[in-house]
């Protein structure tokens, strides 16, 4: 490339005064990189350029420089007051250090105590409900127990009752058995019989519930025929019921009667039978 | 004075101050330039409060414009130049301007600074009517039309009937001319 015909083209006086497209413009730029030389003219034009304007210029007023500056102070707004300011916030934020700090902490601390009661309460009322559950069903179940207790109490009492008679008294056990009869072949009731007392205690064994029109009743025979001595609870097995008195008598016998017993025995419904 | 190139470094640190929008850096430019950036309008337009307004416009245009600057532009100052120099020719383009036609040749200009009271401007007048001295009469013609009329170089082509290669050499000559005077005083 001829270095001086580039120079002497005039293209970087009009590069200088801003005559030239941009491709042009890239195209100098590259040049002058490629050659020093061509880099120097550039120098040298630009150099002339600004000395001419700064020579042949005549200063604008001071009043254009306070304008200027007037109108570009917005665009300083950040610098100054970073700059100038900046020293003092520091300082600022290291005095209330002592004096805010105490009250943020505080703060924390109360939220923290807060916090802590809202969860103990949350807990304890959890707690406490579940133990009022439990106590309520501890109370119930005492109650329960005391019932029961009552029951066995009562239960014990008239077993020791019952005791007494059978152990002061002078008892037969006369055995009635279902067994070839033609009601309940598995039936089984025993008859206690005071002979001199002529009291009669009665305990099931084995005896079928009935429905509610009909009962039990146990009959004592004796020379006279037979004489109804008081209906059979069929559901109390094992205990002593306490029947009315028998006087002479050789065989006792239990009948299905309607509700409430009969005078004469139905026969047909003979259930156990036992001889003394 | 070989300034430009001594000072690239001091322009990139230029460049990054305008960019951060430092007060210091701006301040420093307008120091440095102003002069010379109101010397490139004030010799297109010759009314010195409608120079001045160009010139306060152009030189925050050029403070807020900083980010669109790259070498492709020139150096520093010259990319500032031609945005005064836009400026200003724009300005005299404008409807309000035309009507009056208020554009300079080299003798208003020069009597202008005389006409001026301030003693600094006197000076540079001198210094003025002795650069354009040593221009040859074709030279002069190229620099009025393009540095104080605000010309294009294919502007003066058309408008002259000059052939655009001719233009150039003697925009170049007159340059040249203009240097060698300037590295003389």
């Amino acid at each position: 490339m001829d270095i001086q015909s580039y120079i002497l083209s005039g293209k970087l006086e009009l590069f200088v005064l801003g005559e030239l497209t941009e491709r042009e413009r890239d195209e100098v730029v590259a040049t002058a990189k490629l050659y020093p030389k061509i880099q120097e003219e550039l120098d040298q034009i630009e150099e002339a350029m600004f000395n001419f304007d700064n020579l042949s210029g005549a200063a604008p007023s001071g009043m254009v420089r306070s304008k200027i500056f007037d109108s570009l102070e917005k665009d300083f707004v950040s610098q100054p007051q970073d700059k100038t300011i900046s020293p003092s916030p520091i300082q600022e934020a290291q005095t209330p250090v002592v004096a805010l700090n105490p009250w943020k902490n505080y703060t924390v601390a109360a939220s923290l105590v807060a916090l802590l009661a809202i969860g103990a309460a949350i807990f304890y009322a959890n707690k406490y409900s579940t133990v009022e559950g439990q106590f309520s069903a501890l109370v119930q179940q005492n109650i329960q127990l005391a019932e029961d207790l009552q029951t066995n109490h009562v239960k014990t009492e008239s077993l020791d009752t019952q005791m007494n008679q059978l152990l002061s008294g002078n008892f037969e056990r006369v055995f009635m058995k279902g067994e070839g009869l033609p009601m309940q072949g598995n039936a089984r009731v025993d008859v206690f019989w005071d002979r001199s007392s002529q009291e009669v205690l009665l305990s099931v064994n084995t005896l079928a519930a009935l429905d509610s029109e009909n009962d039990y009743q146990l009959w004592a025979i004796g020379a006279d025929g037979p004489v109804g001595i008081g209906i059979v609870n069929p559901n109390d097995k094992l205990s002593l019921q306490a029947m009315e008195n028998a006087g002479d008598t050789a065989a006792f016998a239990i009948t299905i009667e309607p509700k409430g017993g009969s005078l004469q025995p139905n026969l047909e419904k003979l259930v156990v039978l036992g001889e003394v | 004075m070989p300034f430009l190139k001594t000072n690239l470094l001091e322009e990139q640190e230029i460049i990054a101050g305008l960019i951060a929008r430092d007060r210091k850096t701006v301040e420093y430019v307008y120091a440095k330039y102003s002069k010379a950036l109101f010397g490139v309008i004030s010799r297109i337009i010759t009314d010195k409060d409608i120079a001045e307004e160009v010139f306060h416009d152009a030189f925050i245009k050029i403070t807020r414009k900083i980010d669109s600057y790259d070498e492709r532009k020139g150096r520093l100052y010259t990319w500032m130049s031609n945005i005064c120099r836009n400026s200003s020719i724009d300005k005299t383009r404008s409807k309000e301007f035309s009507e009056k036609r208020k554009t300079n040749t080299i003798d208003d200009y020069v009597y202008g600074l005389e006409s001026q009271s301030d003693t600094a401007d006197v000076v540079d007048g001198i210094g003025v009517r002795e650069l354009m001295d040593t221009l040859n009469e074709e030279q002069k013609f190229i620099v009025n039309c393009i540095y104080f009329k605000g010309y294009t170089h294919s502007e003066v082509s058309e408008e002259f009937d000059i052939p655009l290669g001719t233009v150039k050499s003697r925009i170049r000559a007159a340059i040249n001319a203009l240097k060698k005077k300037v590295d003389k005083i």
